[in-house]
């Protein structure tokens, strides 16, 4: 039932500084840190000044708390902690409207989450020679609904039943940059309550 | 190829303004006197000049609105030295005249995604980003343009941008002094800014390494440098495919001397820019001359690609894969 193949989800690569920029602005979650403290140690060896580097990294179990120390002691200009996503990705779009040409962004995390934050640097024109990201963590999907377009988060299963409008969903593999998902279409519209086996396949 | 690359159409010289010393102006009609082919900002025109002895294809750009479908217009700056095409314009072509050109192409795009836009323009090349500004003025994104000129006498463009575009244009006259501040202008643009330059090219190069040591990426910027093809030396080329052997002048390019054999090969931009034209050397005694902006450096010493419209060889044999 599920579509393979498509070639819409991102390429994600391993962080390394982009030397080409005057300002590095890393963004991270969970076990995103241990990719970002990797960069962090490249820039430094790469010459790339510490006055340049900035962090915003949401504390999440998912990481162990030594990974989390590092973040907090991070060499760079300036650490910002988060407990959450939300939080995260509003600081970080305040940074970006005060941000000048010459900036560049990293990201490290589940996809999901980096999916947020790459929306956000796209509605600044932030093009792909501009962002790296490194995907690590969890594989579950944001899902959105395309019948009633909630976004439905963490899931980890082919099909789901949507939060907004209660449909049970196939996941597909399409996914969009803008509404930084996989989409969601109805499974059961035919035979209304006649469901395929549901598999846990995004862990 | 069953595309024929020299399509045309044919179009009425209306009117002919003498704008600076250097540069003439010319309004185009279709002879038809249908509607002309819609383009985009940042468009081109491949002129077709029937001259006495041989025929002149110069590219240039369409600076007329593009919401304007009645007529084109173009500005010739006479060449010097010249190969023929920009005096042909300034000398023999007059109103009422017809000319052959092609569909405009565009290879000089303003990014549609773009938040602000920051133009840079000098002498002559203010023809190519004049019809952007008429397409970013229909826009709500913010733009500007610094345009640089040698004094007043040349600056008949630059009145009227300002009256059109009032403070978003900014005039610089060379014989004044005023220069403009290209490192300070690119140093604190916001983020999603595009810079797009086209003028000399110490301007263009000025600009390019300017946004590039304040950390532009080069998605962010455009320039548009068409080279007219160079005077060298006289050389034979032998066209595999086609099997002949032509001698081509030193003030013929080798497209051009390959057209005027009835051979029907690719072009766009014929300014070495596009690489529509990009052709395989099969063999070469002697070297290759690049005067391409197109190839990489990498791919001009490896001597295996040549770009016909504005390089040629210096020795005694070229073979290409045309």
């Amino acid at each position: 039932m599920l579509i393979r193949g498509i070639k819409s989800k991102p390429v994600y690569t391993p962080l390394a500084p982009d030397l080409g920029g005057r300002t590095h602005l890393m963004v991270g979650f969970g076990v995103g840190a241990e990719p970002l403290a990797r960069l962090i140690a490249d820039c430094a060896l790469a010459g790339v000044k510490k006055s340049s580097r900035q962090l915003l990294y949401v504390t999440d179990k998912s990481a162990s708390p030594e990974m989390r120390e590092a973040m907090q002691n991070a060499d760079v200009e300036q650490v910002r902690l988060f407990s959450d996503s939300a939080s995260l990705l509003t600081q970080f779009e305040a940074i970006l409207q005060a941000a000048t040409m010459g900036t560049r962004l990293y990201v490290s995390g589940p996809e999901a989450f980096m999916g947020l934050v790459m929306r956000i640097a796209d509605r600044f024109n932030l093009n792909r020679d501009e962002i790296r990201a490194e995907e690590c963590g969890s594989p579950a999907r944001r899902v959105h609904c395309i019948h009633c377009r909630a976004a439905t988060e963490d899931v980890t299963t082919n099909i789901v039943q949507c939060v907004g409008c209660q449909r049970w969903l196939v996941v597909r593999d399409h996914y969009s940059r803008r509404l930084a998902a996989y989409m969601g279409v109805m499974i059961d519209a035919e035979v209304p309550g006649e469901l395929p086996p549901i598999e846990e396949v995004f862990v | 190829m069953s595309r024929s690359h020299s399509h045309t159409f044919a179009v009425t010289v209306t009117a002919i303004t003498q704008v600076t010393p250097l540069i003439k102006h010319f309004v185009l009609k279709a002879s038809d006197g249908s509607q002309l082919p819609a383009f985009s900002g940042g468009s081109h025109v491949i002129v077709v000049m029937k001259g006495a002895s041989r025929v002149h294809r110069n590219p240039y750009s369409l600076l007329s609105s593009p919401s304007d479908l009645s007529s084109y217009e173009i500005a010739v700056r006479r060449a010097d030295p010249t190969r023929g095409g920009s005096v042909f314009m300034h000398d023999h072509v007059t109103v009422g005249m017809q000319l052959e050109i092609a569909h405009p192409v565009n290879l000089f795009q303003l990014d549609k995604l773009a938040r602000k836009h920051v133009l840079f323009a000098g002498g002559v090349g203010i023809t190519a980003i004049a019809a952007q500004l008429e397409d970013l003025k229909m826009g709500s994104v913010h733009y500007e343009l610094h345009y640089s000129v040698r004094g007043p006498e040349h600056a008949a463009f630059a009145d009227r941008l300002v009256k059109r575009h009032g403070d978003r244009v900014r005039i610089y006259h060379d014989s004044a002094d005023q220069r403009i501040d290209i490192e300070g202008l690119v140093a604190a643009q916001p983020l999603g800014t595009h810079v797009y330059v086209c003028g000399p090219t110490p301007m263009i190069d000025r600009v390019i390494a300017s946004a590039r040591a304040a950390g532009w990426a080069n998605s962010h910027i455009h320039w548009e440098q068409f080279s007219a093809p160079p005077v060298g030396e006289p050389f034979d080329v032998f066209l595999q495919r086609s099997n002949i052997t032509l001698s081509v002048p030193p003030d013929q390019s080798l497209l051009e001397a390959i057209e005027d054999a009835g051979i029907d090969a690719p072009y766009l931009c014929r300014g070495g820019v596009c690489g529509e034209c990009k052709c395989r050397v099969l063999e070469v005694d002697g070297v290759l001359v690049h005067n391409d902006n197109y190839l990489s450096s990498e791919e001009k010493a490896s001597g295996a690609l040549i770009m016909p419209c504005v390089s040629r060889a210096q020795g005694k044999k070229l073979v290409i894969d045309l």
